[in-house]
């Protein structure tokens, strides 16, 4: 991990066009070069608007973002190709098997031949898929499909990993060999992750760096151990109700 | 290209494994024109082909009965047979049959209706030429009997009687003229015996109305079943074309599709490649069934003319016609749902005003105008001039710029309802 940073964001801000407030307020930070960046915030903080913003799907009313140096509004096309992307929801096809909707996503990301076939067998390997990768999805368990579509954001081995809450309706178990795997990935590939969660102790131990959003800011960003002893709490969910108070989002 | 395959791969798989796109777009079409073009074929042969089922019984066996046998016996409408009076003696007779379905109609000439006819025209004559002659009660009535089966199409009781009518006319003239040649002889004293020629003065050609030098093709149940149903299976691709473009904006596919590099519009363009496909399967299938499986039911075997570039052209704006249809209902509605009730229905509508269901020559006028708005329509006009007219490229030129209009117009409208959804975030 360097302290290099590959994400520049600047300034970003979001109104969506049938809503009254902002998603985003002048968002300005950066991400550093292989790190694993957690963004944790209740629900409607605009966590999912920011990731969408960078990879493109969403357009910022106000500033930018630069990946490696490349305009997110400038030049998006090169950014895709910089980026993974697994969606919040499952996004595969569910009447094809686990395998077909990979080889798919390979193949649109400009893999093939005995390149992808091999990439797809050692990511369902890794993942602990074995013949049941040959199933439809439709007959998966939520952890199952969630990790395929995981893999889905890896194949075609991304500089920048964005998960939109990776690990969302999974039992301990698979949550636990998922995080090990994406730290595993993001040692040996020199993946930089950013990821967006819900769960605190989970983000305490997996990420170098931590930002606490919302409504649509920036509330604190450090490293959990810096953020616990700037705000005197023991852990990183006191932290978050510290700052997030405790009342119900709508 | 890569990205053309991997879209086109994944379709395939997707639609392989679909049972009711698989049943909507193969099964449904093929037991369709199974069915229509059996029921229809049984009504076009009995317009067409064997004819009427007509019982004559001629007891008269004189010169009334033989024009009328001879008159009905050449007709193409009917299927006759004639008896002499032996097996039918009696209506009641006539009507067992008949109840049985061995008749629609039938004709009793009774004894002596030549002899009563004669008489009826000397009586003529004598008060031609004496003034006192009386006039002779009922000596020249002559009973003709039609039974006719109640559930029989009027048009056909029409024809048959009114061919009794000309029967009876004709030889009631010959009849005039030879007894007033004889009379006139006898005034003359020229012991000469008028013979009237045994010719049709008035002899009626049939024509089919045909573009220059091309042979006669029979209309019938297969040439129109054929390509109607073939049109209405291909435009039935807007069911799981409509759905698969709806389920890959909704179930979350939608942002990954448009993460990958490149545009979402290639990934479309895969997709809309394999239906198009598919309705040249579609199209390849019921001409195959036409061509080959039909025809062991004892149909006649399919006539697709003898154009294949024009039949091709036509095909594949057809095709074009319908995916980009399939296209506009799946970006305007955003429930599967939605677009397969509308979808279907509009199909459903477009067809029956297209005159798949019902030839269009028995609409109603007013119908037909409004038939020429639906693309169903264009293209079985096509197919007619190929299949039936015999025409080439030149005949059916309007229709397929009709319908290539048809799919660009469909195209830009699907690009602007798509631009305007993804506009809003
Ligand atoms: N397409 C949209 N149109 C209008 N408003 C939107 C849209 N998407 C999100 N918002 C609003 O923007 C705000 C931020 O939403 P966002 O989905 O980014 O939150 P989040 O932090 O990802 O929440 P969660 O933890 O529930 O996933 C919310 O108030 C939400 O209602
Ligand atoms: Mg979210």
């Amino acid at each position: 991990m360097s302290n290099q940073s590959c994400i520049t964001i600047s300034k970003i801000t979001k109104k969506y066009k049938n809503s009254a407030t902002n998603a985003l307020n002048e968002v300005d930070f950066e991400i550093n070069d292989g790190e694993i960046f957690g963004l944790l915030g209740p629900n409607g903080a605009g966590k999912t608007t920011l990731l969408s913003i960078l990879c493109g799907l969403v357009k910022a009313s106000g500033g930018g973002a630069t990946i490696f140096g490349h305009s997110i509004n400038d030049n998006p096309e090169r950014v895709k190709r910089i980026l993974g992307v697994v969606p919040q929801d499952i996004a595969l096809y569910p009447t094809l098997s686990g395998r077909d909707n990979l080889m798919f996503i390979g193949r649109m990301y400009g893999l093939s031949g005995a390149v992808l076939k091999n990439r797809v067998d050692e990511c369902l390997d890794k993942f602990g898929f074995d013949t049941n990768a040959n199933n439809q999805v439709k007959h998966y368990s939520g952890g199952m499909k969630r990790r395929i579509n995981l893999i889905g954001g890896i194949l075609h081995k991304p500089k920048i990993l964005l998960l939109d809450e990776p690990t969302v309706g999974m039992d301990v178990q698979t949550r636990t060999s998922i995080i090990e795997h994406l730290r595993q990935i993001n040692e040996n590939e020199k993946m930089t992750i950013i990821y967006t969660s819900h769960y605190m102790e989970q983000a305490e131990l997996f990420c170098n760096r931590i930002a606490i959003m919302d409504k649509g800011r920036i509330l604190c960003l450090g490293t959990p151990q810096e953020l616990m002893i700037k705000e005197e709490r023991a852990d990183l969910e006191e932290v978050f109700l510290k700052l997030t108070g405790r009342k119900i989002r709508d | 290209m890569l990205r053309l395959i991997a879209t086109f791969i994944k379709e395939f798989k997707i639609l392989i494994v679909d049972r009711t796109g698989i049943t909507v777009l193969f099964i449904m079409p093929v037991l369709l024109v199974f069915i229509m073009t059996l029921i229809q074929h049984e009504a076009y042969k009995s317009l067409t082909q064997s004819g009427i089922p007509v019982l004559l019984v001629n007891k008269d066996n004189d010169s009334l009965g033989l024009a009328i046998e001879k008159g009905f016996s050449k007709s193409s409408i009917c299927e006759l047979t004639i008896d002499k009076g032996a097996q039918y003696k009696t209506t009641a007779d006539i009507k067992k049959k008949m109840v049985d379905g061995k008749f629609v109609i039938a004709l009793v000439i009774p004894e002596n209706a030549t002899n009563a006819l004669r008489n009826d025209v000397e009586g003529i004559m004598k008060r031609l030429f004496d003034k006192n002659a009386a006039i002779a009660s009922d000596t020249g009535k002559v009973n003709i009997e039609v039974v006719v089966d109640p559930t029989a199409n009027r048009s056909f009781i029409m024809a048959i009687t009114s061919g009794l009518k000309e029967y009876i006319a004709s030889i009631k003239t010959k009849v005039l003229f030879q007894i007033m040649g004889e009379k006139i002889g006898k005034l003359m004293n020229i012991d000469q015996k008028v013979n009237m020629p045994d010719q049709d003065f008035f002899v009626y050609k049939e024509e089919y109305a045909l573009r220059e030098g091309k042979t006669f093709y029979q209309p019938n149940a297969v040439q129109h079943n054929i390509p109607a149903w073939a049109i209405f299976s291909i435009f039935f691709i807007v069911l799981p074309l409509g759905g698969s473009i709806i389920g890959e904006r909704s179930e979350g596919l939608f942002i990954r599709m448009r993460t990958f590099p490149g545009s979402y519009l290639s990934i479309l363009s895969g997709k809309l490649f394999v239906y198009f496909l598919v309705a040249i399967l579609q199209f390849s299938i019921i001409m195959a069934l036409g061509k080959f499986i039909l025809p062991l039911l004892g149909l006649p075997v399919l006539d697709i003319g003898s154009h294949p570039v024009a039949l091709i052209t036509l095909t594949v704006s057809l095709s074009l016609a319908a995916i980009s249809y399939g296209l506009l209902v799946g970006t305007i509605f955003d429930t599967p749902q939605q677009s397969a009730v509308f979808g279907g229905i509009s199909i459903l509508i477009m067809s029956a005003l297209g005159g798949i269901w019902v030839p269009l020559n028995i609409m109603p006028h007013f119908m037909q105008t409004i038939s020429s708005f639906s693309p169903l329509n264009w293209a079985l006009l096509g197919y007619y001039e190929l299949f039936i007219k015999g025409g080439d490229w030149h005949a059916i030129q309007y229709q397929v710029m009709k319908l290539f209009i048809f799919f660009v117009s469909a195209l830009l409208i699907s690009y602007r309802v798509y631009k305007f959804k993804t506009r809003l975030n």
